[in-house]
């Protein structure tokens, strides 16, 4: 009870009331009544007494008498009853308490204004509650045509059911969402990835989930494709990937690595992807495998003969006519948007060395070249040829021309039979062996037989048969790749073509050499998605 | 050990080891599909904790336990919810008018808490340096008793010198008519009493006996005025950051009912 006591020095008479709302008006100056403002800051003050009427026997009226605390006052009650002395009223001043909630009401009245004012406004609503910017494939005019044309709403409707709603469609929706707002449980226990409702959104534009892998289990498109990051859209990240790639368990079930086995007979290109992928994958610098083709050590099952060293080191090998050293670039040209190498030709890269000349006394003529059957018959027209050849230089001795070419075939390679034989079947070179590819030659390096490049069948009706060259316009076929993007980097830092003397090469990287750069040690993109594309390619807007 | 720093010691202990925790749940299970309906329930409730405290204090006849246990339980919970809050955005800035909205309103609550606490624990301490314990509602009262009394000292009847009487009206009427220097106050310069006190001085050499004293006593009511400004600032300082904490947090939780609404109604489950 002690504790209770009021202290030594309080006065009661100029008890502060802190606690509430108002004070008096005269507390400014010391002099607050006793009585202070009520409730609502109204000054309570009336006058310096009540009085009251006293009615003495024989009376009928009575006499109003001063009640004032002290002593009753000189001039006594007024006739009506009233004190003569009426304290001064007051303003009563509010606290810092009603200061502090009146600022209390003012924000609670501002935030639901500012609130219903901007979502009662559609355009401003969207604005307002988007949690980012949509990106430019999911917004602007491309978008609204396409959204048109599949009878979707433009705004925020086109990907949820709340979005073009007002406040109470937008109440009822998330009363209705599953997992609901207060169920907990299934809100810990969602599996990752999992399609939601949303996912539906995207059906209707884009057709289908084109997986990578036909067994793969349904994903949310939202789980790797975030929306409202910026105009683009946030690039997949590795972690999407991981989400297999980096689950063992979901690893051994995957079945990919069994699969291109069994392209291994049918395509080169198929044998050239990495190898089976049932084990983790995090990083490429880290734990990608190795590219198949090293840890299989294929081989280029190509049958054209070429020697890289030869052609970039070779000291038998001309400047081309424009007095240029025969490089990569010659015969490496990159297609139009610069990914990917054109495919060699030999009219394009080879002829201008290699010109299929088959007489050296007489290089206005050479054999055609991509048909068996034209370069029989050209051989077995040669008169007609040399003839025709007399004809164009306007030689006056024309049958003499050609009896004097074909002696000189003749005794070199014996009968027509002879020379097709040799054309299609000899690696041997025509004419002088100095000639062939050599810097000594004035004239380009003379013909040495289709099997100098090419691999000869003899078919089972006795015609010779040339095995088409396979030479794949690309090699690692699920992986993107951009020559474009390389252009800094010398040909030969990736492709060790100096030291290639063989075709079967494989003049590919190792994984070790893409990793130089592609790397967080080396700076540069090292994602999954820099080289791996997730859908089919015929995963595409509707 | 005092009950404050068993209090302190062991709402630290606490504020750690649950941060720790905090952190380490978010580490492991961050991957959650609905990571983020969790933390944000878990904010939620923190929220609502360090709000009732504003209630528990409204309801002092409920047996509700102490207030002071109730702000340490505050206090603590502030920081760690603050902690929540970060989790919840996963560490990254927000995105959206309404999100950076919704944020700036935490930022403001929590970081206002965090000024008042801080204010709490160090401008106690400068005011019990400067006078005794005055009561902010009886400052005014004290100040205009004060300012009578100099009234009287230079302008009363009794009052014969024309130089104190003019050096009244002109220097120390203007410092008696409210209060005076209030950040200059918080930021502990005492440079303008100083000067009003080299005045007075300079005034005192040249004096009577008589108005010597009188300048004496007007120099120790302008010294105790002075006080009573400080104690004023200091002690507005103490209440007005609860000027934007307590607002504000209701704001907070008015944007956050909507932000519930809307994460429900455009997540993947409502669509």
């Amino acid at each position: 009870m002690s504790e209770q006591l009021p202290s030594p020095d309080f006065d009661a008479h100029n008890y502060a009331r802190p606690n509430q709302n108002w004070i008096c008006g005269h507390a400014c100056e010391g002099n607050a009544c006793r009585q202070g403002p009520d409730a609502k800051g109204r000054c309570r003050a009336t006058a310096e007494c009540k009085p009251v009427q006293k009615t003495k026997p024989g009376e009928t009226k009575g006499r109003w008498h001063c009640t004032r605390p002290g002593g009753e006052c000189e001039s006594g009650p007024l006739p009506d009853g009233s004190c003569c002395r009426p304290i001064a009223k007051c303003s009563p001043v509010p606290t810092l308490r009603v200061w502090r909630g009146r600022a209390t009401l003012a924000v609670i009245a501002a935030s639901c204004a500012v609130l219903l004012l901007l979502l009662g406004n559609p355009p401003w609503r969207n604005n307002f509650i988007s949690p980012g910017i949509v990106s430019d494939s999911h917004s602007g005019a491309t978008f609204a045509a396409r959204a048109e044309t599949n009878h979707l709403n433009q705004n925020c409707g086109a990907c949820h059911v709340a979005g073009d709603s007002g406040p109470n469609p937008m109440i009822h929706a998330a009363l209705h969402a599953d997992p609901g707002i207060l169920d907990l449980k299934k809100l810990a226990n969602a599996k990752p990835a999992e399609p939601t409702a949303i996912d539906e959104s995207c059906l209707k534009c884009h057709a289908g989930r084109n997986f990578h892998q036909t067994d793969a289990p349904p994903i949310s498109c939202s789980f790797c494709h975030a929306e409202h990051q910026g105009r683009m859209m946030a690039a997949t990240t590795d972690a999407s990937c991981n989400f297999c790639h980096g689950d063992a368990a979901k690893m051994a079930h995957n079945s990919v690595g069994d699969e291109v086995t069994s392209l291994k007979s049918k395509q080169s290109q198929s044998l050239l992807t990495s190898a089976p992928t049932k084990s983790e994958i995090h990083h490429f610098a880290d734990d990608h495998p190795q590219f198949r083709f090293i840890t299989e050590k294929l081989r280029d099952p190509d049958t054209l003969k070429f020697n890289h060293t030869l052609h970039l080191t070779g000291p038998t090998i001309p400047n081309l006519p424009g007095g240029e050293k025969l490089d990569c670039m010659f015969c490496h040209q990159p297609d139009a948007a610069g990914a990917f190498m054109k495919p060699v030709a030999f009219e394009k890269n080879c002829r201008v060395c290699h010109s299929l000349q088959f007489d050296p006394e007489t290089p206005q003529l050479m054999l055609p070249h991509g048909n068996v059957d034209f370069v029989s018959a050209y051989l077995r027209s040669l008169p007609k040829q040399y003839l025709n050849l007399a004809a164009t230089e306007n030689l006056a001795d024309a049958n003499g021309f050609v009896e004097k070419k074909l002696a000189g075939l003749r005794s070199q390679f014996g009968t027509g039979e002879d020379l097709e034989r040799r054309v299609f079947f000899s690696t041997a070179t025509f004419g002088p062996e100095a000639q062939i590819g050599t810097l000594s030659g004035a004239t380009r390096s003379l013909f040495p037989g289709c099997a100098y490049c090419h691999e000869i069948k003899t078919a089972a009706s006795g015609l010779p048969q040339i095995t088409k060259p396979v030479m794949p316009e690309r090699w690692l076929v699920k992986a993107k790749f951009s020559h474009a993007k390389h252009l800094n980097i010398a040909c030969a830092q990736c492709h060790d073509a100096v030291h290639s003397k063989d075709t079967a090469d494989i003049l590919l990287p190792a994984k070790e050499t893409c990793a130089a750069c592609h790397s967080p040690h080396g700076g540069v993109a090292n994602t999954c998605a820099e080289c791996h594309t997730y859908h089919q390619p015929q995963f595409v807007a509707k | 050990m005092t009950r404050f720093r068993r209090q302190f010691t062991f709402g630290s202990l606490a504020l750690i080891a649950a941060s720790v925790a905090a952190l380490w749940l978010n580490g492991k299970f961050n991957a959650l599909p609905d990571y983020a309906f969790l933390t944000g329930w878990a904010l939620l409730a923190g929220m609502f904790v360090l709000t009732i405290y504003n209630v528990r204090k409204k309801l002092p006849f409920l047996p509700l336990g102490k207030s002071e246990t109730w702000l340490q339980i505050h206090i603590f919970l502030g920081f760690f919810t603050t902690l929540l809050f970060l989790i919840h955005l996963n560490f990254r800035l927000p995105h959206g008018w309404f999100e950076i909205a919704l944020a700036w309103l935490f930022v403001l609550v929590s970081g206002s808490g965090f000024v008042g606490l801080f204010f709490s624990r160090i401008l106690p301490r400068r005011l019990a340096t400067r006078g005794g314990e005055v009561i902010f509602e009886k400052i005014p009262a004290l100040r205009h008793v004060l300012k009578a009394e100099a009234e009287t000292l230079s302008l009363g009847t009794d009052a014969k010198s024309p130089v104190i009487a003019e050096f009244y009206t002109k220097r120390l009427a203007p410092f008696f008519s409210g209060p005076k220097n209030s950040w200059l106050h918080f930021v502990e310069s005492r440079r303008p009493v100083s000067a009003l006190l080299a005045e007075l001085e300079d005034l005192r050499r040249f004096a009577t006996d008589d108005e010597r004293q009188r300048i004496e006593r007007l120099a120790a009511i302008v010294r105790q005025k002075d006080g009573l400004d400080y104690h004023r600032a200091l002690q507005l300082a103490l209440k007005l950051w609860l000027f934007v904490h307590i607002p504000l947090t209701y704001g907070l939780l008015i944007f956050t009912a909507l932000h519930i609404v809307l994460v429900f109604g455009f997540s993947g489950g409502a669509r």
